[in-house]
């Protein structure tokens, strides 16, 4: 791991923000975005204030997720506000159909200007919602912002198990404290009130207990996240009351909880030359 | 990070002593001496590990800046794993994790060891 941008530039601080909660996986297609934007919105409907920040420079799916559309940076007022959320992405700024063919280093100026060059304001927990994988997103959030804690999103398959110990991994190495595992996809209710697990069982809990740390939560399967997320009204906000939501009202609890009780990471000294 | 640790490895102070020598004083009691030329030599960065697989050339003409002494600008932390350590060369690129760090060590005990 020796990227050759960003550690030289100078660490960002966000002196308003109380915590920064990196949503990582190892694997896509887990469902971290779907997870990020409720677990956001959840929070907020506990009374925090909110950031959400899609550091997924490639990829974006907040502009989706939340229903806003491209703007015109040239008179738009970063971070846009939904849903009482504070909001950045690329998506914002590119067109869904256009790709982002960028290497490490343009990533890494966009993340630094994401976070530094907009207000964001007082904020109870920024979540970042983080591209999959280990590369250069990952690297400089973990070089160069003070995160609080990382969660590791995954399914209960081991396909997905394997990755998810690779992203955990890489926050151990770096040294983010990790809040816990988030086990989205966990179960299907039928219409007989039966659990069915889809995608097997108990992957988020054998991670957990292998790895040392929490079990967050276990989010169900609900076809109408698709619908709503596809709609931009995130299930959470759209169905306060159903199961899932209030799954993640407890993952927002929980992840409150942990922050909390959470000791920060010592500072390294530094070296005056 | 080291799995036989129980307490993550950090280090307490960094000192330089005199031109040519950088000391950490660890949480574990260590304490680390290093030679600035012995870091700039392992460094780890993508161009440096790619220039210590090939071979010496024999001929190799010295760059303006490798004639004169080469001396460490600042070390800086990275998150809370890593030194970066600036030269007066101008090389920055290479990220000294604690537990690369604690490797490189060359007090007598640790040049011992790895004799």
């Amino acid at each position: 791991m020796q990227p050759t941008h960003g550690a030289g530039q100078p660490k960002i601080t966000l002196p308003g923000v109380k915590s920064i909660v990196a949503v990582a996986s190892g694997k896509g297609g887990v469902g971290k975005s779907t997870v990020a934007a409720n677990l956001a919105l959840a929070l907020r409907m506990q009374g925090q204030r909110v950031g959400l920040l899609d550091a997924d420079i490639y990829g974006p799916s907040v502009p989706l997720m939340m229903g806003v559309p491209l703007v015109d940076p040239q008179n738009t007022a970063f971070p846009l506000e939904r849903y009482g959320l504070k909001l950045m992405s690329m998506g914002f700024l590119v067109e869904p159909q256009k790709a982002v063919i960028w290497r490490g280093p343009m990533v890494d100026r966009y993340l630094r200007q994401f976070l530094m060059a907009i207000p964001w304001g007082d904020l109870d927990t920024m979540i970042i919602d983080l591209p999959p994988g280990t590369g250069d997103a990952q690297l400089t959030l973990t070089q160069a912002v003070p995160l609080s804690g990382a969660i590791i999103v995954t399914t209960p398959q081991e396909v997905s198990l394997i990755d998810a110990r690779k992203g955990l991994q890489m926050f151990r190495e770096v040294r983010v404290p990790i809040l816990g595992i988030v086990e989205n996809m966990s179960y299907f209710v039928g219409d007989d009130g039966k659990r069915y697990h889809i995608f097997r069982h108990g992957g988020g809990e054998k991670l957990a207990k292998e790895s040392g740390v929490p079990l967050l939560g276990e989010i169900p399967i609900d076809e109408r996240v698709a619908e709503c997320g596809d709609n931009g009204d995130p299930i959470v906000h759209k169905y306060p009351d159903s199961p899932i939501a209030k799954s993640y009202q407890g993952l927002a609890t929980t992840v409150i909880k942990q922050l909390a009780e959470m000791t920060k990471p010592p500072e390294l000294p530094g070296l005056q030359l | 990070m080291s799995a036989s640790r129980s307490v993550p490895l950090l280090p307490l102070t960094l000192n330089k002593e005199g031109a040519d020598r950088l000391v950490i004083q660890w949480n574990d009691g260590h304490r680390s001496v290093y030679a600035w030329q012995h870091l700039r030599n392992c460094c780890p960065c993508a161009a440096c590990r790619e220039e210590h697989l090939k071979p010496v050339d024999p001929f190799r003409i010295l760059k303006a800046t490798e004639l004169v002494p080469l001396a460490p600008v600042a070390m800086a932390p990275v998150g809370h794993y890593a030194y970066k350590i600036t030269w007066s060369d101008g090389h920055d690129s290479g990220i000294y994790t604690l537990e690369s760090l604690r490797e490189l060590c060359q007090c007598p005990a640790c040049a011992g060891k790895a004799k």
